[in-house]
């Protein structure tokens, strides 16, 4: 067993994390495949896969289910379940509003930016059906693919942004009975208190002030029991049963984005258990040193291969052969940077296929890269 | 309508696609023309760097001959927001400096990048620059940027903030000012999102297309013929690993041309395709010079 694999799945969750567009999906469904040929009953939770990685998962739509994707080799379970964060809202809105505030929260307009723009508001719910799914002890490992992460912070500090709109003393308890009430201008704020609200309302108008005004105050309820429940969400995932899985490609603005996430996730006390770089472009020719097109031509004569062709056929292994090597070479700096930076991390490179990978074969020869033993 | 002469160019892509080296180079490729343009990020600032010049935060500086750049950021652009409404510079500040107004504008939806996508459309209606380039947000995110006025035209209720969405909005589908630029690499994931993205962009939001932009395009190079010699098996390591790497460009060869006739036969709009460069270290005005004689020569 791989460093890796016997230090992952001895957690329960495992959460990958990174920019869009490194292949989070393909490593967390690749992390599952790989609990479940150990041994394990696993699911992965994705966002949104490619569609022809959802269909080799047997995933046809969104829709919170579990779905077994079926693998005859294997000891264990591979379950998938593609997130539908706006339901997860909805009916985390169920869970815990007041019956009768709850149609009123749902039709609000500011519900939506609560549900879907709010900064780290996706990566909150997403967490929040983990701990939930966690609570059901249906599986032993549950892997999360996290939705693409402009900014790091945004993922953790997602629950204090979603509790100051939940529970913004002032806003919620003074100004907005006040405005609701049509009473404009009290004295809510110490000084120039009336310029400022209609300072506001100049800057948005007096219905949305108003309308946003009703909305927190028939969210209000709810401010508890999120704040509860974020809590325990926190807790379990720095706690030793979680770890988080850091995926980035080796080009220069993920990696650079892989080791401000990194920083985040270490200061908030979270458990990284590697970085993964993921499509990196291999070197064939290993340590031999780049041949001339003359060397290449010899060699192609010597094991009777025609050097024929415009250019000849010498010269254009040579460039092909320069071109993998500056790739590589630039991902090799690019990685060394990344590695120094989130030392004592480990790292571990998948390299980049020709092809794309949307099967569970391709999920398997990712596997083989992301759990070998040297 | 010339792609030349459109005033907005809204650079999009899903994530890692080459947007904002793609964003530069047409910016090169504009001031070559012989306009004046202005090229802008979103909240990071990198085109600068992209061009071999310094970046001055998030004032409009000089980055080429006839190129200036700016990054938008939230605070900036809403401070700038606030005094055209307000006319007075003590109450902006003490407005914006106050802690619960500015958690309160937080709340808002979508108003960051509303003030945001405002200022750059100022910039658009001012005529100071011909052509103005918006590296925009990767695919979700650069839809919810550019649907923002609609959003809040349809959600919020008249007032200032609904006033500023609608002459936004007008110039935004405006098929005359602006086209939306597709990035897209040869790869299934690029693709799809790209005509996921073409069609929503074109249907529901009713945003003018411009071209597709095909990055990293790797042009066949060995002939079948060629391959199958290559697949003999040599004692010679270095020509063992050059059979490998001729083996693995034209299999990329071979889905940038599967790719490239997908999006054909799919979009009908000008398709360019820009070559995979190979630095060995990371882009800069090189590379960019490169990509934009392409440009130009597809133009």
């Amino acid at each position: 067993m791989s460093a890796l694999s016997s230090k992952l799945f001895a957690r329960e969750l495992i959460v990958c994390v990174g920019a869009g567009g490194v292949g989070k999906t393909t490593v967390a469904a690749t992390v599952a495949l790989q609990a479940a040929l150990l041994g394990k009953r696993a699911i992965v939770l994705t966002i949104d896969p490619a569609r022809r990685l959802a269909n080799a998962l047997g995933l046809q739509q969104l829709g919170n289910r579990a779905t077994r994707v079926e693998l005859p080799d294997a000891r264990g379970e591979l379950w998938a379940m593609m997130l539908d964060l706006k339901r997860s809202w909805d009916e985390f809105i169920d869970r815990t509003a007041p019956p009768e505030r709850r149609d009123a929260i749902l039709q609000n307009r500011f519900y939506r930016t609560l549900s879907s723009t709010l900064a780290g508001s996706q990566e909150y719910i997403a967490t929040e059906k983990l701990y939930e799914l966690h609570a059901s002890r249906q599986w032993e490992v549950l892997v999360l693919d996290t939705p693409p992460t402009q900014n790091a912070l945004d993922f953790l500090d997602a629950p204090r942004r979603i509790l100051d709109f939940l529970g913004n003393e002032p806003l919620g308890r003074l100004i907005a009975p006040a405005l609701v009430a049509g009473r404009f201008g009290l004295r809510l704020f110490q000084k120039g208190g009336k310029a400022i609200l209609e300072g506001v309302s100049r800057l948005t108008g007096v219905e949305t002030l108003e309308e946003l005004a009703r909305f927190l105050v028939e969210v209000q309820p709810t401010y508890d029991a999120f704040k509860e429940r974020a809590a325990k969400v926190r807790d379990l995932l720095a706690s030793d049963r979680a770890a988080f899985l850091l995926v980035t490609t080796a080009h220069g603005t993920p990696v650079e984005e892989a080791i401000a996430f990194h920083r985040v996730l270490i200061e908030a006390g979270m458990d990284v258990a590697a970085v993964v770089a993921n499509r990196v472009h291999p070197d064939h020719l290993g340590a031999l040193p780049l041949p001339s097109p003359e060397e290449l031509a010899d060699e192609l004569v010597r094991e009777g291969v025609a050097d024929s062709g415009l250019p000849p056929l010498s010269e254009r292994l040579a460039q092909t052969l320069g071109e993998m090597r500056a790739l590589a070479a630039l991902d090799a700096r690019n990685l060394e940077r990344l590695a120094a930076s989130v030392h004592p991390t480990p790292q571990v490179r998948v390299p980049r296929f020709p092809t794309d990978v949307y099967d569970l074969a391709a999920l398997r020869m990712v596997a083989g890269h992301l759990f070998s033993r040297s | 309508m010339p792609q030349l002469w459109r005033r907005l160019h809204v650079v999009t892509g899903k994530g890692g696609v080459g947007k904002t080296t793609v964003s530069a180079a047409l910016a090169l490729h504009l001031a070559r023309a012989g306009r004046r343009v202005l090229v802008a990020e979103v909240r990071v600032q990198q085109i600068p760097r992209l061009l071999g010049a310094q970046g001055r935060g998030y004032e409009i500086a000089r980055v080429a001959e006839r190129v200036d750049a700016i990054a938008l950021e939230p605070r900036e652009a809403m401070r700038e927001y606030a005094r055209m409404r307000l006319h007075s510079k003590l109450l902006v500040r003490s407005l914006l400096e106050n802690r619960l107004v500015s958690a309160f504008l937080g709340f808002i939806p979508s108003l960051p990048e509303l003030v945001m996508l405002g200022k750059l459309l100022h910039c658009v209606r001012t005529g100071e620059w011909d052509s103005v380039i918006l590296d925009a947000p990767a695919t979700g995110h650069g839809l919810t940027f550019l649907g923002v006025p609609r959003a809040l035209r349809d959600t919020i209720p008249p007032g200032a903030l609904r006033s500023e969405a609608d002459w936004m909005q007008a110039l935004l589908v405006d098929p005359a000012a602006t086209a939306i630029e597709l990035v897209t690499l040869p790869e299934e994931l690029a693709v799809n999102e790209t005509l996921e993205l073409a069609e929503k962009a074109g249907g529901e939001l009713e945003l003018p297309l411009g071209r597709v932009l095909l990055n990293r395009h790797v042009p066949p190079r060995f002939s079948d013929e060629e391959i199958s010699r290559l697949e003999a098996g040599f004692a010679s390591e270095r020509l063992e690993a050059a059979a490998r790497a001729a083996r693995e460009h034209e299999l990329r060869a071979r889905l940038c041309r599967h790719y490239e006739e997908r999006l054909r036969a799919s979009l009908p709009l000008p398709l360019v395709t820009l070559p995979m460069l190979h630095p060995g270290r990371s882009f800069g005005r090189a590379e960019v010079e490169a990509l934009a004689e392409r440009i130009e020569a597809a133009a």
